[in-house]
This record gives C-alpha cells, sequence and structure tokens, in this order.
C-alpha cells in the first residue's frame, strides 16, 4: 500500500483538529481551577459586603445575593456614636503620610553613604543592620513598649501635645525599614558613579547629587517601596491595640477591632466597616499593582 | 542578594586626611536620622530583651536580675509547651502552603485570556489587613455559616457546629485562613521563578518527547530550587511564630486548643505584666524557630551544595 500526499494532508488535518481539541480541553481544565480558586478568594469579602448592606434576615448564611439593601449599617459606623469612625480615618491617614514620608525619606538618606561613598565604617554599619534582620527579636514588641512607656510619649501634658505623642508613639517604632533601606540601595548601585563623579567636580554638594541625580533615578524603586510601605501602615493594628491609647487615636484596623467589640450585638455594623477599610488598599493596589508586585519580589531578592 | 559592594572609586592615594573626615562625616550625618530609630527600636529590643530574660520586671520597678529562674519556671510550665506544641503543629501549613502556591502559579503562568484578573484576585487577601481577614473568617466560620454551608454539602460535616468553638478543630481552621492570605504571597515569588526558567529548556524537552511529569520533575521544581529555599524557610518561621490570627480570631481558645507559643509570649507580658518571664519564653521560641529554620534549611536544600 502507497500513501499519496492527499492521505498526509488528510492524517496531518486530523492530528491538528486533535491538538486543538486537547488544547481546548486544557484550557477548559486550567480555567475552571482559576475560577474555583478566585471564588475561594473572593468570596469572603463579597458575602461581607452583600451582608453588611442587609438590614436584617438570617446574617450568617451562606448567600449569594442580600436579601435587602439599605444602607443602615453604613450609617450606624459613620454616625459615630460608638466608634470615632472619621477620627479614625484621620488618624489612620496621619500616620501613614508621616510613617511613607519619614521611612523612605530615612531609607533613601542612609542609603545613599552606603552605596556611593567610601568611608571608615561602611561595612561595618551594613553587615550590623544585615545581622539585624536574622537576629531573633521575639521580645521586640515587649521592649519596645517599655521603650515608649519610658519615654513618656503616653504621658498627659495638654491636648495637642498628647495628640502628637500618640502618632509618634504608634508611628516611630515602623520609620527606620531595613527592606526600604536595602531596596532603595540596591537602586542607587545601578546609578553610573561617572555621573556622581562629574557633579562633584561641578562643585555639586552631596545633598544636591542625593535630591538631584540618586532620588529622580531610582524613583520606581522608591515609589514601589513607598506603596509597600503605605499598606503596611494601613494595616497593621497590633501595635496600636497593644499601646495604652485614648480610644480616638486609633488607626482604622485597630478601630475596627475596637468596633466587633463595642458592635458585638450588630456584626452588621462591622462588616461595614471592615468594607470600608479595605476599599482605600484596594483602590490603591488595584491602580498601583505594578509598582507594588516589583517591591515585594525586590524586597525578597534584596 | 544585596551583598554585591558597591564600585570603589579606583584611585585613593590624594585623598588627604581631612577630606577623608569630611566624607566620614557627611556620610553619617546622612545615615544619622535611620540609625537613630534602628538603634532605639531595632537593636536595642534585642539587648535589652535578653537581659530581661534574667530579671523580674513589671515597668514600675527596676529590673531584679533572677539569673536562670526564668527558664527554670518555663522548663515546668505546662501552658508555654503547649503553646509550643500548637506553634510546631502549625508548621503542617508549610508543605501545603507552599506546594499549593506552586501549582497556582504554574496555572497563572500560563498565557491564557484574562490571566491578569486571576492573579490579581488571588492576590486581594495578601494585602488585607488580618484584622479585617481575621473578623471575616471569624464570622465565615459561624454556625450555619458559608463553611458550615459548604462542609455539609460536600458531605465532610456532619453536625452543624462552629470550627472555631470547637477545641479538636480551631487550630486547623486558623491554618486555613493562614494558607488563604499567605497562598498568593508565594505565588507572586513562585512566578517570579517560574518566568526566570525561561520557556527554552522546557520546549526542548517536550519536542524529545519528554511527558508533562518529566518536565515538571527535572526542569521546572530544580529551576525553581532557590525560590522554595527561601519561600519555604519564610514560611516556617512564620509558622512558628504565628500570632496575629490568633490574636484577633481565637485568642488562644477554646480551652487552649490555639494557644500558642508567641501567644504565650504575649499574654504573659501584657496580660500578666511579667515582662522578664515574657523576654525568656521569647528567647525560647527564637531558638526553637532558628532550630526549624536550619532543618527546614537541609531539607529543602536536598543534600545539595550549590542550591
Amino acid at each position: 500500500m502507497t500513501t499519496t500526499p492527499t492521505d498526509f494532508a488528510r492524517t496531518a488535518a486530523q492530528l491538528k483538529a486533535r491538538r486543538r481539541q486537547r488544547t481546548r480541553l486544557h484550557h477548559l481544565a486550567a480555567y475552571s481551577v482559576l475560577v474555583l480558586i478566585a471564588l475561594i478568594m473572593l468570596y469572603p469579602f463579597y458575602w461581607t459586603l452583600i451582608t453588611s448592606l442587609e438590614p436584617t434576615g438570617n446574617i450568617y448564611q451562606a448567600k449569594l445575593a442580600p436579601s435587602g439593601v439599605s444602607l443602615r449599617n453604613y450609617a450606624a459606623v459613620l454616625s459615630g456614636t460608638t466608634v470615632p469612625f472619621w477620627r479614625m480615618v484621620l488618624n489612620s491617614v496621619v500616620i501613614c503620610t508621616v510613617g511613607v514620608l519619614g521611612s523612605v525619606t530615612f531609607a533613601a538618606l542612609a542609603a545613599y553613604p552606603l552605596a556611593k561613598m567610601r568611608f571608615a565604617g561602611r561595612d561595618l554599619i551594613f553587615y550590623a543592620i544585615l545581622a539585624l534582620v536574622v537576629l531573633p527579636n521575639e521580645s521586640g514588641l515587649i521592649v519596645n513598649y517599655v521603650t515608649t512607656i519610658k519615654l513618656g510619649l503616653l504621658e498627659q501634658r495638654g491636648p495637642v501635645w498628647d495628640m502628637i505623642t500618640q502618632y509618634a508613639a504608634i508611628v516611630l517604632p515602623s520609620i527606620a525599614s531595613i527592606v526600604g533601606l536595602f531596596l532603595i540601595r540596591q537602586a542607587y548601585l545601578g546609578v553610573p558613579l561617572e555621573l556622581i563623579e562629574a557633579a562633584r567636580i561641578d562643585g555639586a554638594k552631596e545633598l544636591t547629587i542625593w535630591r538631584r541625580i540618586m532620588l529622580p533615578l531610582s524613583m520606581p524603586t522608591i515609589a514601589a517601596f513607598a506603596i509597600l510601605e503605605f499598606v503596611a501602615l494601613w494595616n497593621s493594628f497590633l501595635w496600636a491595640r497593644i499601646l495604652p491609647l485614648d480610644p480616638q487615636m486609633l488607626p482604622l484596623s485597630a478601630g475596627l477591632l475596637e468596633l466587633s467589640g463595642t458592635f458585638s450585638t450588630n456584626s452588621r455594623a462591622t462588616m461595614a466597616g471592615a468594607v470600608l477599610v479595605i476599599i482605600p488598599i484596594l483602590i490603591v493596589f488595584a491602580s498601583l499593582q505594578r509598582y507594588f508586585m516589583r517591591g515585594i519580589e525586590g524586597a525578597v531578592k534584596g | 542578594m544585596s551583598l554585591t559592594r558597591p564600585a570603589s572609586p579606583p584611585r585613593r592615594s590624594r585623598q588627604s586626611r581631612r577630606t577623608t573626615f569630611r566624607t566620614a562625616l557627611l556620610a553619617y550625618s546622612f545615615m544619622a536620622p535611620f540609625l537613630a530609630l534602628l538603634l532605639l527600636y531595632h537593636t536595642w529590643p534585642i539587648i535589652f530583651g535578653t537581659y530581661l530574660a534574667f530579671t523580674n520586671y513589671n515597668i514600675i520597678s527596676p529590673p531584679q536580675f533572677v539569673g536562670l529562674d526564668n527558664f527554670r519556671e518555663l522548663i515546668r510550665d505546662q501552658q508555654f509547651w503547649s503553646g509550643v506544641v500548637n506553634s510546631l503543629k502549625y508548621i503542617l501549613v508549610v508543605p501545603v502552603i507552599q506546594l499549593l502556591s506552586i501549582g497556582v502559579a504554574m496555572l497563572v503562568n500560563q498565557p491564557l485570556k484574562g490571566i491578569g484578573f486571576f492573579r490579581t484576585a488571588f492576590y486581594v487577601p495578601v494585602v488585607t489587613s488580618f484584622a479585617v481577614v481575621g473578623l471575616i473568617w471569624t464570622w465565615m466560620y459561624q454556625q450555619s455559616g458559608p463553611v458550615n454551608f459548604v462542609l455539609m454539602h460536600l458531605g465532610l460535616m456532619n453536625r452543624d457546629s462552629s470550627l472555631l468553638n470547637n477545641p479538636g478543630s480551631a487550630l486547623y481552621a486558623v491554618m486555613f485562613v493562614t494558607l488563604w492570605k499567605g497562598v498568593g504571597y508565594y505565588m507572586v515569588l513562585y512566578l517570579a521563578g517560574l518566568q526566570s526558567i525561561g520557556r527554552e529548556l522546557e520546549e526542548a524537552a517536550v519536542i524529545d518527547g519528554a511527558t508533562r511529569w518529566q518536565v515538571f520533575v527535572n526542569i521546572t521544581l530544580p529551576g525553581l530550587r532557590p525560590t522554595i529555599l527561601v519561600c519555604s524557610l519564610l514560611s516556617t518561621i512564620s509558622a512558628v511564630k504565628v500570632f496575629e490570627e490568633i490574636f484577633v480570631m481565637t485568642q488562644g481558645g477554646p480551652v487552649g486548643s490555639t494557644y500558642t507559643a508567641l501567644f504565650f509570649t504575649y499574654a504573659k507580658a501584657f496580660q500578666d505584666f511579667r515582662y522578664g518571664y515574657a523576654a525568656a519564653a521569647g528567647i525560647v521560641v527564637a531558638v526553637i524557630s532558628l532550630i526549624f529554620g536550619i532543618v527546614n534549611f537541609r531539607l529543602t536544600r536536598g543534600g545539595r551544595v550549590d542550591a
């Protein structure tokens, strides 16, 4: 028996069709798994959202749509009768702004000599900081608590002064970020030395070089770190829950736990609060996602 | 790694002592604000925390040196050891979360339409605070809640009671939340690892007639080895030190079934005001997590020196 060219063409077509079918099956399987995981990841958020919108009904039931829609629970949270919600928004904004600006500025300043200057003790300092990452720090919370008390940051002296010192008590421990220092130093290392030397020869001050050359050329990394830091600060609650703060001074994430305590009879209001706490983070994350992922990868490599 | 040193300027000979001094002064003033806060909130806790472990301290009166008393007491403290046992049980999360993340990373590494949406969706729990996540899952686990609904319909549960209220299941219920929140994080790292392997090698193997499984075992896994090493180390250490989820969801209950080693440290310091005893427990937890970190490193390295 001889095979003619048409036979070849036929088997080729069959093969191609079979392969296409297999790809289609493969895609179907992949999408089913993807959708299933997405459901597990997102349904708890969706459930919280729709339950927070319901005025009454069987609260903890599994559901796909709210049994009714009202903004009553949101009104209950926002009116501030149990927790000062708007004040907590303000607290979170202040803490995040000061925290991000402080940690970015301090890390960006400190990374410059570590990357581009020669001075006595540079390697010593670099490795000492590196060692801090590895050394156990389980007592960190305890000692920082003692430090905060001993610095008198929680003593009462007057309304305005108290406000400033309590903000400082919350935000100061998270300002010196080792991850940020390493990330930014890594970006600085990529700046060509000739550029800096040329500026030095032209008589530029180091601070000018830092501001005019190092910062602009490292902007993507600095932005990535700033976003990571913002999310971390917005989400942190433990430290603020442990400090004996005036309830008026709590940031949102910590305030939410306070809310779940005071609103234990009305969990729907707490759900409304949870939705309100997540929204800003989701907006930041969705719009700046690319920087964000870059920061995560850099932080682990660093 | 960031260990790469900055390029040193080629000439050093003509630098006068004065400019050297000036440069050092400048360098240290650039670093001063950072170093001051670093010393106060990162270095000092290590020094003072270690000292506190050998004292009795309640913040009000000065620390009283007691030698090894705290450690002697710890050895006989049932509550502490049951906390350690719970923390060690938590290591169960590590292999599960790593395997799942690798699987998910391979899934979202495919050139499918709309894959960006899935990557983002899987990452949402990571950017959400544990304060929020803990509360949401406390509701999800309620009696007649969504979790029980699913489990009962799958025939995996026959009595409708909250998993968080049952001492037999509470720890595993919290572990699931850690898993749920962490998968997206490791997925991103594995995704970066996968993309550094490069398609050519896998395609060449496929052309040579390798099966999918052979490609995975012989090319993908070895290529991911450095990432697996880092990720499983990170997750082992954070498993032993699990705290935030416990703090929000169970506070160590019911009947101590989710009481972990670090929760013990927290409770001794901030509920019993025994800061010295808590610091001693912290040191023991640190040693334990170091040991398990090393064990993990040996295991994932698989006896290879070059990994």
